[in-house]
């Protein structure tokens, strides 16, 4: 954690012999050329980066005045600085000539990871009656009086419960209800926040049994011990209670994010001393705890698809992640997804395909199935030739159909077809289908999308929006927006942040997850507000915070066990750059971070291009002065020339935050110095701004261009997964043009990325007839 | 041969027996130990009890007449032991049929719990480990013995419910192990990788052949991409050819599809577990197994006998109604009839790399958890062994005088050379093992 890094733009010098025509290009072949290339592509071992930024012509101009040619910067004066400046912006270093002269296209990528895995989940999940949206709020529990092997002899109480974590003692549940023996049901749907393994514990002297993304069947009811109907695998079985003894199970699940599960948890007692029992979970970044009324759901689920195979990390050398890599790894990994995929259909193969074991026609209707789902797949309607030689050839042979079938599917989840979303066919509405679904939401068509390709109804911008505005409703668009902010914020490098447990006793792995979910809350109470203003994250003065936060963070406890806001003094916050999480996640163990803090601001919040830092260089504490702050050890570290050409824009972001200790508490003094968060800061247009502290940062970044195209760029990137560029030139300026008139409407931003990144190629190519 | 016929070609023959190295090993393909000296131990349970009159000899000795219901077994009658006598004497928690049923093969008592039957006391897992459990991890401490499996445990129409019931082997103590009743999943286990193996061989010339018609539609920069991955496809067909050579002694059997778990498809689904267990033991991936055939207080109802009754409600009949006791003999004879079907299984496979047939080697032990229906009595508990390879004297029918089946245990595992003193409650073990050599 405890490694600085810091940057610089390094121009080399060259000697030459007399002044030529100061024209920019002469003066760049005469004085620059050794070390930066022909085209500023740089040259191995003299200076190797290429030469290419986002500062302005007067920026660039001041910096080659100051700097360049190295160690000599006087043989380029102030204007000679101006025309070689105005030069290289022009001829390749800002984002125009870079787009000019490498015209971005639109890359053939395969799915990504997550767009493969949210498919399958969809993809078969289709072909399930809809359920309405299972909402939060704990799960639905009847209490019945038992009677010997009759379990559910009475049914006495039904009723919502917010977890399921008792402990009666010798006590009955219930009036009306003895406390020897009686049994409780629990059913409904868990909510899973995240992609990822969940880990399920169930403790109890008593018997109990936990089933978790089962469809259940008839046999799924605990009135008799002995009834011999067939039940769901249980994940958890700890039925039989035996020696008396409290008893514990764990299991694992991979489940994806932003979806519901059915749930079901049967319970009794009969004649134990004790009766108690405590249903426990890990989710992804989180601790063992009671699952509580958020991630509880009294309404039913369907079982969902859900592969855990280990999949190699795509590409995020960009910035983002995208499916350029095609590797052995990633061959291998989809090949065994596509067996567990096929096994995991064929194991509830009729209930998917709606068919019987006695059925006559089974097969004929098996085949109709496959081809079903190789259409949704492929997201186009089965061209003859693709039925024959995807199904028909597969259900020719003496085969069960079962494993026809199987073949079938290994066939189709192996084909460039499925892999590939967007093969370059001409723009037709299949094909806008499928970029609007993986855009809004990394998967596949859904029935809505599938008819409206069909009736031709996907060709004009009103119609591509009429669906984004049904489409971003959906928990897939949710789970994917959540998505870009963990990437936005960095969330998901931060799982494991510690600090010095001396220094601060309390900020353990349960206060780490109560801050990610407070930040998680307060994303998405912006984001799907109404007004969803961009602004309002960077702005707001309030955080959610349960009660364990407010006592860590010395204010008023909010009333209740969950999450409220709770308005901090808007003179020391302001919006979610000083949210707690993300302070302490880019912090060191004992202290703040300045650089760490510039870094992601620069970076990711005023949409600043940095480059890699020429060396790294590790802070090392006991190097400084005991005496000095933070903010002094910082300036000392990169007060070189060298470092200052990105730690000019770095640190004074970082200063600006220095009221900040190492888990995000307010402080006015550091090393028993007052705090300095006073800082100017040069903006990419050569701007001057003075930053007093975390309220003009917020000020300044709510207000910034340069911050607003950077999150429409970054916002582009991870929904789409290409470059903007490829879209046309202008596309990113446009977007931003629309986000700012629209209020900074997130949502409305989103919509008009699909919108943008759909119909792409449709203008200029006439639509195939289908 | 042109692309499209290879296809088909594979298609229809699927690769059989490949290797895909990333799935990992394949199942005991090494070869046949040099020595022929294997021994085998198949356990099969039936419940409910027996119809006695109809099912033990009259007389002690060699040569007698079987009675009704082991009739079947006539073919194997000088290859086969009857014990009268042997009782379960384990007393404590749980109703005669729980203790019936997880005392059998454990010989000990259960811990109390919550799991309550008609009568006596609640009860939870047996406290011990099952014998068949107990030689499993002998043999498998041994580099000469050791197997795959070690042991298997299979199943036919058994409840997908845990409890004393239905569980009759146990890892140890509160370790019930589950049986596989469905025959698909079992060879899955056998076999499934090879399976995935023969599916994947079947369909990557169609992937690959596949991406070259997409990837002549492109650009030739996408191209590359595409041409990247065709080469990957490519790559893994050869490693699957390459493995295919790897063959096993006894090629696994083939299935027939759509038989279920369910109460019809029991005659089914037992021929098709008697073929799996034999062939895995021919492929010598266990030397022990078990077949539990439904369970203790099991209501299978035999349609293809003309019996629509539950077998546990007719096993409560009086001895009197001789109408349900002509159909619990109709019953038991079906069981013993599965067992001469798993023994001429086993008869008619040569040892591999050894003398003789597989029988020869292999131990049947057919058992319930019941002398008898009506009275829940735990004793004269039906013993029936048939086979060889455990220096037992067979061919004859043996009378004990109420004799705790733990004796009967030890005798088994010293057979396999596992001298124990006691197995059990070790208070039943006292008398030492039977003479049964």
């Amino acid at each position: 954690m405890s490694r600085l890094f810091f940057t610089g733009l390094v121009l080399a010098l060259v000697h030459s012999a007399g002044w030529a025509a100061p024209s920019g290009e002469q003066i760049y072949r005469r004085l620059c050329v050794e070390c930066h290339g022909e085209r500023g592509e740089g040259v191995a071992g003299k200076y190797d980066e290429t030469l290419h930024g986002e500062r302005s012509v007067e920026a660039l101009a001041r910096l080659i005045d100051r700097t360049m040619p190295e160690d000599k910067p006087e043989l380029c004066d102030s204007e000679e600085s101006q025309a070689v400046a105005r030069y290289i912006f022009d001829a390749f270093y800002s984002p125009a000539a870079r787009a000019r002269n490498h015209p971005a296209r639109v890359e053939l990528v395969r799915l990504t990871n997550r767009q493969y895995r949210e498919s399958i989940a969809d993809l078969f999940a289709g072909f399930l009656s809809p359920l309405p949206l299972a909402a939060p709020g704990g799960l639905r529990a009847t209490y019945h009086q038992s009677k010997g092997m009759n379990k559910k002899d009475k049914e006495v109480l039904a009723r919502t419960d917010a977890s399921v974590n008792f402990d009666l003692w010798t006590n009955s549940p219930a009036e009306g209800i003895t406390a020897d023996q009686f049994s409780i049901a629990w059913s409904g749907s868990l909510i899973a926040p995240h992609t990822g393994v969940y880990e399920l514990r169930l403790r109890t002297p008593n018997g109990a049994r936990l089933y978790i993304n089962e469809e259940l069947r008839a046999g799924d009811s605990n009135r008799r011990d002995d009834s011999d109907a067939r039940r769901a695998p249980a994940l958890i079985d700890l039925w039989v209670s035996s020696g008396g003894e409290m008893r514990e199970a764990t299991a694992r699940l991979f489940l994806l994010g932003g979806r519901t599960y059915p749930l079901r948890l049967d319970y009794f007692k009969f004649k134990e001393k004790t009766a108690s029992l405590q249903f426990e979970w890990r989710p992804p970044h989180g601790v063992w705890s009671v699952p509580g009324a958020r991630d509880l759901s009294p309404d039913p689920s369907h079982g969902i698809i859900a592969i855990p195979t280990t999949f190699p990390a795509d590409d995020g050398s960009l910035g983002y992640e995208r499916g350029t890599t095609v590797s052995k790894g990633w061959h291998e990994a989809t090949t065994r997804a596509a067996l567990e995929v096929a096994d995991a259909v064929v194991s509830r193969l009729d209930g998917l395909a709606g068919v019987r074991a006695r059925d006559t026609n089974r097969t004929a209707r098996l085949q109709e199935f496959a081809a079903t789902v190789a259409a949704r797949a492929f997201r186009r309607p089965l061209t003859d030739d693709l039925r024959q030689r995807f199904i028909n050839d597969l259900f020719v042979t003496n085969l069960p159909p079962e494993t026809s079938v199987k073949r079938a599917l290994l066939l189709v989840l192996k084909s460039p077809r499925f892999l590939y979303p967007d093969l370059g066919e001409p723009a037709d509405d299949s094909g806008v289908a499928a970029r609007l679904a993986l855009v809004l939401w990394d998967s596949l068509p859904d029935v809505a999308l599938r008819e409206a390709a069909d009736r031709g109804a996907l060709r004009s911008p009103e119609q591509v929006r009429e669906q984004a505005r049904r489409m971003i409703a959906a928990p897939q668009a949710r789970a994917k927006l959540q998505g870009f902010f963990e990437h936005w914020l960095s969330v998901e490098e931060a799982d494991d942040v510690s600090k010095d447990e001396k220094t601060f006793p309390g900020f353990d792995a349960a206060l780490r997850a109560d801050l990610r979910y407070s930040l998680e809350l307060l994303v998405e109470q912006v984001v799907w507000s109404e007004a969803s203003d961009y602004r309002e994250l960077l702005l707001a003065d309030y955080v959610p915070v349960n009660a364990r936060l407010a006592k860590f963070y010395g204010v008023e406890a909010p009333d209740g066990d969950g999450f409220l806001k709770v308005r901090f003094d808007p003179g020391q916050r302001a919006g979610i750059f000083t949210h707690p999480f993300l302070l302490s996640t880019f912090a060191y163990h004992r202290s703040s971070s300045p650089i760490h803090r510039g870094v992601f601001l620069t970076r990711n919040v005023l949409g600043r291009f940095l480059k890699p830092p020429p060396m790294a260089i590790e802070f090392m504490d006991d190097r400084f002065d005991p005496s000095l702050t933070m903010r002094e050890k910082v300036t000392e570290l990169t007060r070189k020339e060298a470092c200052m050409g990105c730690h000019s824009t770095i640190n004074p972001l970082g200063f600006s935050l220095e009221n900040f200790d190492a888990v995000g508490r307010f402080r006015t003094t550091d090393n028993a110095k007052p705090v300095d968060a006073q800082s100017e800061y040069l903006t990419a247009d050569g701007e001057r701004v003075m930053l007093r502290g975390a309220r003009d940062l917020a000020t300044h970044a709510a207000g910034s261009a340069d911050a607003r195209r950077g999150f429409v760029r970054q916002l582009f990137q991870h929904t789409v997964k290409q470059a903007p560029a490829a879209y046309g030139p202008d596309t990113l300026n446009t977007l931003d043009r629309e986000f700012l008139s629209s209020g900074c409407h997130i949502r409305n931003l989103v919509m008009e990325i699909a919108a943008v990144a759909s119909l792409n190629g449709l203008s200029t190519t006439p639509p195939t007839a289908p | 041969m042109t692309l499209l016929h290879r296809r088909q070609f594979l298609r229809r023959l699927g690769l059989s027996a490949s290797l895909l190295p990333f799935v990992g090993g394949l199942p005991g393909l090494g070869a046949p130990a040099a020595s022929g000296g294997r021994q085998r131990m198949i356990f099969v349970f039936t419940p409910n009890g027996i119809v006695p009159p109809d099912f033990w000899p009259d007389a002690t000795g060699t040569d007698l007449p079987f009675k009704r219901i082991l009739k079947p077994l006539e073919p194997f009658k000088s290859r086969t032991l009857t014990i009268q006598g042997l009782c379960n004497r384990v007393r404590g928690d749980g109703d005669g049929h729980m203790r019936g049923m997880s005392c059998l093969l454990t010989g000990i008592e259960l811990f109390p719990g919550n799991i309550q039957g008609g009568s006596d006391t609640p009860a939870g897992w047996a406290s011990g480990i099952s014998i068949d459990q107990e030689l499993r991890n002998f043999l498998q401490s041994r580099e000469e013995t050791r197997t795959r499996f070690g042991s298997l445990e299979l199943g036919v129409a058994v409840p997908n419910r845990a409890d004393p019931w239905t569980r009759w082997v146990y890892g140890g103590p509160n370790q019930p192990v589950a049986p596989l009743d469905d025959p698909y999943l079992v060879f899955e286990k056998l076999y499934g990788r090879m399976k995935d193996q023969e599916s994947l061989g079947s369909i990557l010339d169609d992937v690959h052949d596949d991406l070259k018609r997409v990837s002549a539609t492109l650009g030739a920069e996408d191209r590359n991409r595409l041409e990247e991955h065709a080469t990957l496809v490519r790559e893994m067909e050869v490693e699957l050819k390459t493995a295919r050579e790897q063959k096993l002694t006894h090629p696994e059997p083939v299935l027939e599809p759509g038989a279920g778990t369910e109460n019809d498809d029991m005659p089914r689904v037992t021929a098709m577990q008697s073929d799996l267990l034999v062939n895995a033991m021919a492929n010598d991936m266990a030397r022990v197994a078990s077949i539990q055939v439904t369970n203790s207080v099991g209501q299978a109802r035999m349609r293809w006998l003309g019996i629509d009754e539950g077998h546990h409600s007719l096993s409560h009949d009086p001895d009197l109604n001789a109408v349900s006791q002509e159909k619990l003999v109709k019953i038991n004879v079906w069981f013993c009839e599965q067992i001469a079907a798993l023994a001429r299984r086993l008869e008619s496979t040569p040892e591999p790399g050894g003398s003789g047939s597989m029988l020869d080697h292999t131990t049947i032990l057919w058992t319930n958890e019941l002398g008898k229906g009506n009275s829940h009595t735990h004793e004269n508990i039906p013993f029936v062994l048939i086979g060889g390879g455990l220096g037992f004297q067979m061919g004859r029918s043996l009378q004990m005088e109420l004799t705790p089946h733990n004796r009967l245990w030890l005798s088994v595992a010293h057979a396999f050379g596992h001298d124990i003193k006691t197995f059990g409650n070790a208070r039943l073990c006292e008398a030492g093992p039977l003479a049964l050599a």
